[in-house]
């Protein structure tokens, strides 16, 4: 009778510990599993979301295209559909000069630059027959701008299929990282293609700006290809202003523009005071100006060059002032803090020009950057 | 893009953290009647079931797929025209056509040249200072 009643609460006990052993084996198969397959789960999960970066990144580059050849009809009005051009371009591919043998490469490097400048230009005119120097610009602008979304496109999405191909962590793990950087970049060029598109001034024109309220109001000559420069009284100085010719998209040749300046006076300069746009760091604010010594000016290092060395000849002291802003408003149209900051630039420039130079002296002020929706 | 259309996470997957997920909510109700039958409280099934939900949700959470938003923010322009002679001064929205510096008429307060003296975009803050 006691063996009777105990039965059932026996087999329930029993009954119990058998399911839970199953479930802790279960759970303990589910981890094994885990732990073999963790990485390519890890993997599947970064592919997921290069995959969902690579969406955006094709619908950024096809709107870049897209702008760009309807921009190219509305202002061009061209003969012919410039759809297969505008695809060609976007392909375009700059091949640098080499470096096995460093010795003349700056000059090699300028005239494939040059060439580089010229045959898009070129192929803009022929699409756009009835814009303006202006216009085909800013064109320019936009078609460069639509070419690094496509090349950027093209980076990730090689690294991601080539990450699908060889499921290999670390191959996929590279572009995961710095996606987010990459992302931010694309998104900066795609808020330039509308800037690009309506001529709006850009940040990097800061340095331009500064440049173009100088000389406001003075008489300009060109110095070189696509740049301008004015003598300006500015504290008892005589100061050259340069910038490039707006209100085009250009970047100019400030370097070459500096040269000549130097070499018509001698070397008879007390300071060369250079104005750009810089990248701030985390934390920074935009629009903030700094001040340092060296040759500001960005790009693949030919006016740099130019600059330096014409101005290590005649012993020129180099000051630069720095507005900085971040990678989106570098290439976006300018924001409100880049135009305070392009005030307070004014008012260091004024400040270096007093304390370093004296009345008589002959400065250069050259304003760096594209100049686009900005003119003189 | 590229060689044929991009392939989504292989079934396998999502049906191991599926799995996962049903097993660990039946660990939860098996340590649940224990508690109510017993009185005693299964710590080690509590604590694995718990653990095992936590990461099967985010794991399916990660793999969801996200709306892509593909539309570009529209920004705000503004040109800010001012006369050369007085401090008259007036902003509007930026129209095709704008540069700076060019001239925009005559100044009806004293006759003199307006001019466009800047052009920017509003930026909304979205980060607020941390102080650092």
């Amino acid at each position: 009778m006691f063996t009777e009643n105990l039965a059932p609460n026996i087999q329930q006990p029993l009954t119990q510990d058998v399911m839970s052993w199953i479930f802790q084996l279960i759970w303990i198969l589910a981890f094994i599993i885990i732990w073999i397959y963790g990485q390519r789960i890890q993997t599947a999960l970064m592919l997921r979301e290069i995959e969902g970066s690579l969406f955006k990144l094709k619908a950024m580059r096809d709107k870049g295209r897209q702008i760009a050849i309807s921009t190219i009809k509305e202002i061009g009005k061209p003969t012919e559909d410039p759809t297969a051009r505008v695809d060609r371009l976007l392909e375009h591919v700059d091949i640098g000069p080499v470096s096995l043998d460093p010795t003349g490469i700056i000059r090699r490097l300028e005239h494939i630059i040059n060439v580089r400048d010229f045959r898009l230009k070129d192929e803009i005119r022929h699409m756009a027959p009835q814009a303006d120097e202006t216009q085909i610009n800013n064109l320019t602008n936009l078609v460069e701008a639509a070419l690094a979304l496509n090349q950027i496109y093209k980076i990730v999405r090689h690294y991601y299929l080539m990450g699908k191909k060889t499921l290999s962590f670390y191959i996929i793990l590279q572009i995961q990282m710095i996606l987010p950087l990459i992302m931010r970049e694309s998104e900066a060029f795609a808020r330039a293609l509308k800037a690009f598109t309506l001529g709006q001034p850009i940040g990097d024109g800061a340095g331009a700006l500064v440049a173009a309220r100088l000389m406001h109001g003075k008489e300009k000559r060109l110095i070189a290809q696509d740049t301008v420069v004015s003598e300006v009284d500015i504290e008892g100085r005589k100061a050259y202003v340069i910038k490039a010719k707006g209100p085009g998209g250009n970047v100019g040749k400030p370097g070459e523009a500096i040269k000549q300046i130097l070499e018509e006076n001698e070397g008879k300069v007390a300071l060369i005071i250079i104005i750009d746009a810089a990248q701030k760091l985390e934390g920074e604010k935009p629009g903030e100006v700094v001040e340092g010594v060296g040759v500001a000016i960005g790009g693949p290092g030919v006016d740099k060059y130019k600059v330096e060395e014409v101005a290590a000849k005649y012993g020129v002291p180099l000051s630069a002032v720095l507005i900085k802003e971040g990678i989106e408003d570098v290439i976006s149209t300018m924001r409100k803090e880049i135009v305070d900051g392009v005030e307070e630039s004014i008012k260091r420039i004024k400040r270096l020009i007093r304390e370093n130079t004296k009345e008589g002296d002959t400065v250069i002020i050259a304003g760096i950057g594209n100049t686009i929706g900005i003119a003189q | 893009m590229g060689e044929g259309k991009a392939r989504r996470i292989s079934i396998f997957f999502i049906t191991v953290i599926l799995v996962m997920l049903v097993m660990s909510l039946v660990a939860l109700m098996l340590a649940v009647e224990t508690y109510v039958t017993q009185g005693n409280i299964d710590v080690m099934n509590t604590i694995l079931s718990v653990s095992t939900i936590a990461l099967s949700i985010y794991l399916l959470f990660q793999m969801r797929k996200r709306t892509l938003s593909l539309d570009f923010e529209a920004l705000k322009v503004l040109t800010v025209i001012q006369c050369t002679k007085c401090n008259y001064r007036n902003v509007k929205d930026f129209e095709k056509g704008d540069y700076i510096l060019k001239e925009v008429g005559s100044c009806p307060k004293c006759d003199g040249t307006l001019l466009i003296y800047s052009i920017f975009r509003e930026v909304k803050e979205k980060e607020k200072s941390t102080g650092i």
